[in-house]
């Protein structure tokens, strides 16, 4: 399991995805922190973060982050299935620990993106935001659970990179929407999106989240064990 | 104790029935040789065996143990998937170090190069898996399988698409493998291929096996018959009738001719007398061929449905 997870961290981390991942973060970071600096009052009531820096770290995350997660793992396990790669792993180890490999691979890669990113702003900011750091990784652990099950429902890459992008762009409009709508349907959808527990004044409703990408991930273990290699 | 048990093993697809409870046994340490044509449902058993898809009935045992029940089976098994594909940026010396790990084994880098070398591709372990041809593919395919050292190794048409020296280099490779006491489970097009290297073998048509046994023994199910070529002195026209009349007690058929004769015999042992016949008339065999039906004769013919096993 760790191999997979220390070979998918690699190949993630060692191409040029990762600086520009981390030039983002930091770079919109700074700047929104700068944004809203001018504008405290407003955004911290929408739960955006106490402090500015920290702020912009989750705007930017909660804006791009699913976009981000989507267009770099969509086809994290369909593409083995399409190539049939899978076949060489799934005849050495069990299908969970290839599964759970590939989760943990991508968990990983993002939080040492996400604090080497909050790492560059400690010069700027003068204090690392670890309680924002942990809250960043369980958003973006959301939508990794979620990219898993998809490449692991859908055998076709082409199609998860779309399914991936078109969710990607909806979920923030939709968790966003529902926190300004009366509409009923939106209102219990926004449930099931991470946006409605990033918005609640109480910051233990983001610890909630954790329990979407366990959902996910226990799906996409069902799936996977039953699935023709 | 077998290498491979499989206990009415079936597999439907909706309504098709690719293997229809199959019953097979693999002797420890033997190269067993399965053969059928495309669609026959060779790679579906195979794909079974291996983990890669569920039976829809029946069960199976690897050394004994039900696979499942088992977690430790992926260290005794090596398998050549049918089709070989490769993470295209890994080298050959990365894809063993990335699948060795995997199995919780530490192969130093000397190692891995040695099973490279059994495959012939020591000169090209630095090179990407996307910069290989067909043929590499194939070998880095059993260089992976090799990895674990395993008991047994399933072989899924390891030689099609490589050049007739690999191919050869491949043969050597199984024998020796074999010699080491590891179990080999070998599929393939090339029925020359199986007849040389197999110690047992089964056909399968149309998900079932339709015949199993050691050459010897397909031979004597399919067909006891052997042809005898006797190349001898020349004979006289007298000499000749009374070897028609003479041999036709010992031949199903025969055909003599002046310098050459041709017999259909039920048995080996009847050659000797064969001899015995042409030696007491004083007519000089210089040479004695003998013609057994190929696996290929048995093959087409099982397929052609003149045989019912």
């Amino acid at each position: 399991m760790f191999t997979i997870c220390f070979r998918e961290f690699k190949d993630l981390f060692k191409s040029i995805r990762s600086i520009i991942i981390i030039l983002t973060i930091f770079g919109v970071t700074l700047g929104v922190a700068k944004l809203i600096s001018q504008f405290g009052g407003p955004v911290k009531s929408l739960g955006l973060g106490s402090n500015a820096y920290a702020g912009g770290l989750l705007t930017l995350l909660l804006i791009a982050g699913p976009l981000f997660v989507t267009s770099l793992s969509h086809n994290i396990i369909n593409q083995e299935l399409h190539s049939r790669t899978i076949r060489f792993l799934a005849t050495k180890t069990s299908r969970d620990k290839i599964v759970l490999g590939k989760f943990l691979g991508i968990i990983l890669f993002w939080v040492i993106c996400l604090f080497i990113a909050l790492l560059l702003v400690i010069p700027f900011s003068k204090a690392f935001y670890f309680l924002e750091f942990i809250q960043a990784v369980i958003f973006i652990s959301y939508f990794v659970g979620l990219t898993i099950l998809i490449s692991t429902l859908i055998t076709k890459p082409s199609i998860t990179m779309f399914l991936g992008i078109a969710i990607a762009l909806a979920m923030p409009v939709l968790g966003i929407w529902s926190m300004v709508s009366e509409n009923i349907f939106l209102k219990i959808t926004s449930h099931i999106t991470p946006y409605f527990y990033y918005t609640q004044e109480t910051t233990s409703y983001t610890y909630l989240v954790v329990l979407f990408p366990l959902i996910f991930l226990a799906l996409s273990l069902l799936i996977m064990r039953k699935k023709e290699l | 104790m077998y290498a491979i048990e499989a206990n009415n093993l079936s597999k439907k697809y909706g309504e098709k029935v690719v293997v229809n409870n199959l019953n097979l046994r693999v002797r420890e340490g033997s190269i067993f040789g399965f053969l059928g044509k495309n669609g026959a449902g060779k790679s579906t058993f195979i794909n079974m065996i291996t983990g890669l898809i569920s039976p829809t009935s029946g069960s199976f045992k690897l050394f004994g143990d039900s696979k499942y029940s088992n977690k430790d089976i992926y260290t005794k098994i090596g398998v050549l998937p049918d089709y070989s594909t490769f993470y295209e940026h890994l080298t050959a010396l990365e894809h063993l170090k990335y699948f060795s790990k995997i199995l919780g084994l530490s192969l130093t880098k000397d190692e891995m190069i040695n099973i490279l070398r059994l495959v012939e591709l020591e000169d090209s372990a630095n090179l990407k898996a996307g910069k290989f041809s067909f043929g590499m593919k194939k070998r880095l395919g059993i260089a992976q399988a090799l990895i674990n050292n395993p008991r047994i190794l399933f072989l899924d048409e390891p030689t099609s698409g490589v050049d007739a020296n690999a191919a050869l280099n491949i043969h050597s490779l199984i024998k020796n493998i074999a010699k080491q006491g590891t179990t080999i489970f070998l599929t393939s097009h090339n029925l020359d291929e199986v007849e040389k290297l197999c110690d047992d073998i089964a056909i399968m048509d149309q998900g079932v096996i339709k015949i199993q046994g050691s050459m010897e023994e397909l031979r004597n199910e399919y067909n006891n018959s052997i042809t005898l070529y006797v190349k001898h002195s020349k004979v006289l026209e007298e000499q000749k009738k009374w070897l028609e009349k003479n041999l036709l007690s010992l031949a199903k058929s025969l055909k003599v001719g002046y310098t050459n004769t041709e017999l259909i015999l039920d048995n080996e042992e009847t050659i000797a007398s064969v001899n015995k016949l042409f030696l007491s008339k004083d007519i000089n065999v210089y040479r004695l061929e003998v013609d057994e039906p190929s696996l290929e004769e048995i093959f087409i013919n099982i397929n052609v449905g003149k045989h019912t096993a």
